[in-house]
C-alpha cells in the first residue's frame, strides 16, 4: 500500500520542479542565460487557468487576454478531457500550489496532530467552501472587462513561482504569506476557499464518467476515509462521492488508501453489486 | 471500471503529452504571443487586421508579416535600417530610443498611426503621437492615405535625430511640472506630489510603484509595460487630484 500511496507524490514532486524550473529558465532567457534547449514558456503560457479566463475574450473578440497563449487553451482542454473522466486529478496529482501547500501542511500535523485539519466545524465549513466560487465570478468578470490578468495580484502561486522576478504585487505576497500561515491548521486552503480554477474542475465532479464509489453493504464504519481525506468529506456516509470539492487523491481507497476492507471504497464507473445475503 | 492510482498517475501524464503533440501538430500549440493582431469588426474594412491593436511586443517582423509592409520599409521609416537584425527590433524599444520630446512621443502609438496610414486603414491615436521625418516621407511617396488624410497629421512630424538628442532641460522641467503633464521624464515622486497615490499608480501599471525617484517611462520600459498604454490612465488620474 505504501508503495502505491508514493506515486502521487513522486508525481507531486515531478510536476513541481518542473514548473519551478520552468519559471526559473524563463527569466533566465529573458536575460539572455536560459537554456535554450528547455522550454522557455512564461509561467501563464504553462497555465491552464489561463484558458479559462481567456474564453471571452476568445469566443466574443477573437483574442487572448494579455499575457495568455493559445498553450493555456490546449492544456485547458487537456485538463477537462481528463476531469470528464476522473474529475479534478489535476488538483490532487499535478498542481503545484496545491503540492507545495500539502508540504506545508506536514509540519501542521506534527504541529497539532489529530487536531489538525478539524478546527472548523465541517457543517460551517461545507458553506465556506463555496467561497472559492465567488472569487472565480469575480475573476472572470473582472478579466472580460479589463482584458488583463486581474487575478494575478492576488494570485499565491503566481507569487510562490515568481516572487524574484519584481513583478508581484503586494497583495500577491500578503496572499501567500497568508495561505502558508493557513496551512498549518488547514489541508490545502487555498483549495478550499479560494482557488477559482479549483472551483471550475470542483464542477466535474457532479458528473464526472468514474467517480469514488462506497460499498456499503459491506463498509464496516470505521470512517478511516473521513479522517484522512485532505478535504474534510463525509465519505464514509455517502454512497457516491460527487462533492465538488474532491480532488481525487487517492488517499481514502481501498485499492491505494486507508481503507481496510478490500473491494470497499474505489473509483470505478458501475456500482457495487448487492451483496448475497 | 475500476481505476487505480497507476492508472490515474498516468493519465493526465499522457493526456498532457497527447495533447501537446496533436496540438503541436494542427499549429495551436504556442506558449508565445500570436503577433497576429484582431481584425476590424464594422465599416468598409471589417476583416482586415487592425493596427490599433499592435502590440508593443511586436517586431517590425511581427507587423510586416500582419499588414504585408516589408520590414526594410518599416526599418526605415523608424530609423532602424542600421540595426544589427531589423526584423528583431520590438515596437515598445521605439519608446526606449526615442520616447517624448515636448508634446510629442515616438512609441507604440507611431507604430499604429504609420500602419494605418500606409495601408489606408482607419485609426485613431492621441494627439501626442509622432511620426518620424523619414516615416513620412514613405507614406507620402508610397503610402495608400491620400494626401487630404495626410495632412491631417503634417503637423505631428518629427525629425528622429531631435529625439536621439532629447535632453530635457530645467526650464522643461518646471513647465512639465506647472502643466502637470505626464511625459517620458515625469518621476513617479512628482506623480505623488501632484496628489496621485501610490495604491493608484500600482493599479494603473499593474504592477507596485517604482522608486520615487525614477522616471515612468524607464520604469514601463524595465517592466516591459507600454508607456503610451498607460500615460493617459495616469493623466486622468493627475487631472482628477488636481
Amino acid at each position: 500500500m505504501k508503495k502505491k500511496k508514493t506515486i502521487r507524490k513522486w508525481v507531486q514532486l515531478v510536476l513541481f520542479l518542473l514548473i519551478a524550473a520552468i519559471s526559473v529558465n524563463h527569466t533566465l532567457v529573458e536575460s539572455g542565460k536560459g537554456v535554450t534547449f528547455f522550454s522557455t514558456a512564461s509561467l501563464h503560457a504553462v497555465c491552464p487557468f489561463g484558458g479559462v479566463v481567456t474564453i471571452y475574450h476568445l469566443l466574443g473578440l477573437g483574442t487572448f487576454v494579455k499575457k495568455i497563449h493559445p498553450s493555456s487553451v490546449v492544456l485547458m482542454i487537456v485538463v477537462f478531457s481528463s476531469a470528464i473522466l476522473l474529475g479534478p486529478l489535476f488538483c490532487g496529482w499535478i498542481c503545484p500550489f496545491g503540492t507545495f501547500q500539502e508540504w506545508i501542511g506536514k509540519i501542521g500535523k506534527k504541529l497539532f496532530k489529530k487536531k489538525y485539519n478539524r478546527f472548523i466545524p465541517y457543517k460551517y465549513d461545507r458553506y465556506l467552501r463555496f467561497l472559492r466560487y465567488v472569487v472565480l465570478a469575480w475573476v472572470l468578470y473582472m478579466t472580460a472587462v479589463t482584458g488583463k490578468l486581474i487575478f494575478q495580484d492576488y494570485d499565491p502561486y503566481f507569487t510562490l513561482f515568481q516572487f524574484w522576478t519584481g513583478e508581484i504585487a503586494i497583495s500577491g505576497f500578503i496572499t501567500l504569506g497568508l495561505v502558508i500561515l493557513l496551512s498549518l491548521f488547514v489541508e490545502r486552503p487555498f483549495c478550499k476557499y479560494a482557488c477559482p480554477y479549483g472551483a471550475v474542475l470542483g464542477i466535474f465532479n457532479l458528473f464526472r464518467i468514474i467517480p469514488l464509489r462506497r460499498n456499503e453493504t459491506i463498509c464496516i464504519n470505521c470512517k478511516a476515509c473521513d479522517r484522512v481525506c485532505p478535504m474534510n468529506l463525509p465519505v464514509s456516509t455517502s454512497r457516491i462521492v460527487r462533492d465538488h470539492q474532491c480532488i481525487s487523491c487517492y488517499e481514502c481507497t481501498d485499492t491505494d488508501g486507508v481503507c481496510p476492507v478490500e473491494n470497499t471504497l474505489a473509483f470505478q464507473s458501475s456500482r457495487y453489486k448487492e451483496a448475497v445475503k | 471500471m475500476r481505476i487505480r492510482s497507476t492508472t490515474a498517475g498516468l493519465v493526465l501524464p499522457v493526456f498532457f503529452i497527447l495533447g501537446i503533440l496533436i496540438a503541436s501538430a494542427l499549429g495551436f500549440w504556442e506558449t508565445e504571443s500570436s503577433k497576429i493582431p484582431k481584425t476590424i469588426e464594422e465599416g468598409d474594412f471589417a476583416g482586415l487586421a487592425d493596427p490599433a491593436d499592435i502590440r508593443g511586443s511586436y517586431t517590425l517582423a511581427d507587423v510586416s508579416k500582419a499588414f504585408d509592409i516589408p520590414v526594410e520599409t518599416l526599418a526605415k521609416a523608424f530609423g532602424f535600417s542600421d540595426a544589427e537584425d531589423p526584423a528583431a527590433v520590438k515596437v515598445k524599444d521605439f519608446e526606449e530610443v526615442y520616447g517624448v520630446t515636448g508634446d510629442l512621443e515616438i512609441g507604440t502609438d507611431s507604430m499604429r498611426l504609420f500602419t494605418a496610414l500606409y495601408k489606408g486603414l482607419p485609426i485613431e491615436t492621441d494627439s501626442t503621437t509622432a511620426i518620424p521625418q523619414p516615416a513620412w516621407n514613405i507614406l507620402k511617396k508610397e503610402g495608400a492615405s491620400d494626401t487630404e488624410t495626410l495632412d491631417k497629421y503634417s503637423d505631428r512630424i518629427v525629425s528622429l535625430e531631435d529625439f536621439k538628442d532629447a535632453t530635457v532641460s530645467s526650464d522643461q522641467q518646471t513647465d512639465t511640472e506647472d502643466e502637470r503633464v505626464i511625459k517620458g521624464k515625469t518621476l513617479f515622486s512628482e506623480l505623488l506630489d501632484w496628489g496621485v497615490t501610490k495604491e493608484q499608480i500600482s493599479g494603473v501599471l499593474g504592477v507596485p510603484m517604482g522608486p520615487s525617484g525614477m522616471s515612468v517611462r524607464d520604469y514601463c520600459s524595465e517592466k516591459e509595460i507600454e508607456f503610451s498604454a498607460v500615460k493617459d490612465a495616469l493623466q486622468e488620474l493627475v487631472d482628477k487630484a488636481e
